[in-house]
């Protein structure tokens, strides 16, 4: 098994290099709307004194590690695997004794999210000089206690993407059901604007989604902002998030395959 | 029972087909209500292959070959009937069954389009858990018989059509399987490719005396490698027998194609049945039997002031065609 990942890795890394160039466009399309957050909020937080207590620094090292945190946690499962279904090129996956999305596509995902990160060092660094964020509050063990939870995040959201992507079985239009999934990750993620300044209404509902782990829970954790009874909430939040959401792309997946099989791969 | 590597039983695929007509009335009615047509791709379908055969799989387009090949393979689950293979049932998709055989079909299954082959076989190695030295031997037989190594090394787009069959072949084979499901295997090959491809086959069955089922458009590709034959029309089982006997059953024509300085001046229906070729508009065609063609020729060439003349067979789906559906 170990063997087959690691060649999964080579031939996707390898597979992903070809597009690096598509692959910066990409990545300077995405850093538009945190960096607008980003300055935005500042700004206001300057004028103000502070938002709601979140001071500009607050602010800032928000959004500079949102950054990485949801670099970390994202996927591109949808446009990498819902033509192949709609198309019929998953036949030639089908057959083969590995599960498509579980490896190779994974591996896919997360090889492009290693180069994508290559890609964000130079611009964070930049930002780092043109903002100069005072990190002093943030300690090594918030960072190592947030990898996991990271991790957890990346599969949680991998898997619910994955659902999204499987229902291309009986829809064509499982992008625009993505793209409302994606509003709601803004919403509920902290994406948007940090958890605590939202109406607490949504505040309360988003602690119970799994939204909140993809990027306000690490970045928390990162910046050392929850106490030990948030950690373990959070913690305990994400493993019943991993399981339902792996039941629930498993069933999924099962009855799409059943179906392809059925109307003609 | 052992011997038998491939038992297909009252085998039948329904699709159910969306129907409407054009124009806006009837794409909005569609949209409330949705007409299905059922189409009858494969009607039980009876027939077992011995392990170790190698069985050619016949039929015009859409006579339901590939839809056949599918519900083998496992992609397809069929709406009748029953099929095993090795002892598995395809459409479970067991791994352990995955593992044992092979469907080649068109040529965009095993290899990355990015990269060079070489790593897609190593992937493919992994997958199906080689064991270096037994892949190493594979590789090195593949290499003998299809001369793989010059290709491995560049990314795939780069190339041409008869190299990435080769390589598509290869890879389908790493493994080792001991059933092998090709789907037009030697489609757009060259003469020598398509030579080289059925030496290949012919090679691999000897060796490692896998069962190998294949569908094709050219005649030469099933005379050269199978003993038997299965045909199939219009989702039926038409013939199942060997390859000598079929000949008897379809009276053996010839295509005699003419080209001729003034065409249309001269009346072509006493030498044979005048033939449509729409490919080749300005040549006449007549079938003749087999047995009349050097008569015919000779007569043709002696009567009519020709500047080409071609003899061939006719195509493959003409010839069942004829044979089966009167």
């Amino acid at each position: 098994m170990f063997l087959i990942f690691q060649r999964l890795w080579q031939v996707n890394w390898a597979e992903q290099w070809q597009y690096r160039a598509n692959l910066l466009m990409y990545l300077l399309y995405w850093l538009v709307s945190p960096i607008i957050y980003l300055a935005v909020w500042t700004s206001i937080a300057n004028a103000n004194g502070d938002v709601k207590g979140f001071t500009a620094n607050d602010f800032i090292t928000y959004y500079m590690v949102l950054l990485i945190v949801d670099q970390a946690t994202s996927n591109i499962v949808i446009h990498t695997f819902g033509y192949k279904i709609q198309d019929g090129t998953l036949s030639g996956e089908l057959i083969k004794p590995i599960h498509p999305m579980l490896t190779n596509a994974l591996v896919n995902n997360v090889a492009f999210k290693a180069l994508t990160i290559m890609g964000l060092i130079p611009v964070w660094i930049i930002l780092f000089f043109l903002f100069k964020p005072d990190f002093s509050g943030v300690a090594l063990s918030g960072i190592l206690i947030a990898i996991p939870a990271m991790i957890l995040g990346f599969l949680i959201s991998y898997l619910i993407s994955a659902t999204i992507t499987a229902l291309a079985f009986w829809t064509t239009r499982v992008y625009s059901i993505h793209e409302f999934y994606f509003a709601l990750i803004l919403l509920f993620s902290g994406q948007f604007v940090p958890l605590t300044l939202m109406p607490p209404i949504i505040q309360n509902i988003a602690q119970y989604l799994p939204f909140q782990l993809f990027i306000y829970y690490p970045i928390q954790l990162i910046l050392g902002k929850l106490s030990v009874d948030q950690i373990i909430q959070g913690y305990v939040m994400a493993g019943i998030w991993l399981v339902v959401s792996f039941l629930l792309f498993t069933w999924v997946w099962r009855a799409g395959v059943k179906r392809f099989s059925a109307v003609g791969a | 029972m052992s011997s038998n590597s491939i038992i297909v039983e009252q085998l039948s695929k329904t699709y159910q087909v969306p129907e409407r007509e054009g124009g806006f009335s009837a794409a909005v009615r569609g949209f409330f209500k949705r007409k299905y047509k059922d189409v009858k791709a494969v009607q039980e379908v009876n027939f077992t292959i011995a392990q170790g055969e190698i069985v050619g799989f016949l039929g015009p387009n859409g006579a339901g070959k590939t839809t056949t090949l599918k519900m083998l393979s496992g992609l397809l689950h069929p709406t009748g009937g029953n099929a095993t293979v090795l002892g598995y049932t395809p459409w479970e998709l067991k791994p352990d069954y995955l593992r044992s055989m092979t469907l080649v079909m068109g040529q965009r299954n095993r290899l990355s389009w990015d990269i060079p082959a070489a790593d897609s076989f190593l992937l493919n190695q992994a997958i199906y858990r080689i064991p270096d030295d037994e892949y190493k031997e594979t590789y090195k037989e593949l290499d003998e018989l299809l001369e793989l190594d010059p290709l491995m090394k560049k990314p795939v787009r780069n190339l041409s059509l008869g190299e990435r069959m080769k390589c598509e072949i290869a890879a389908g084979l790493l493994h080792r399987p001991k059933v092998l499901f090709l789907d037009e295997p030697t489609i757009g090959l060259d003469i020598t490719g398509q030579v080289r491809i059925r030496e290949f086959l012919r090679e691999y069955n000897k060796r490692t005396g896998a069962t190998i089922l294949l569908t094709s458009h050219y005649m030469a590709d099933v005379t050269a490698l199978c003993e038997r034959i299965i045909i199939i029309h219009q989702g039926q089982l038409k013939y199942d027998g060997g390859i000598t006997d079929l000949s008897h059953k379809i009276a053996p024509f010839k295509l005699i194609g003419v080209r001729l300085s003034d065409a249309d001046s001269h009346d072509l229906s006493g030498y044979g049945t005048q033939v449509q070729n729409e490919e080749d508009a300005d040549k006449k065609y007549i079938q003749v039997k087999a047995e009349d063609v050097t008569r015919v020729t000779s007569r043709l060439l002696a009567d009519l002031p020709i500047h080409d003349i071609t003899i061939t067979d006719p195509p493959i789906e003409d010839v069942i065609e004829q044979a089966f559906n009167q």
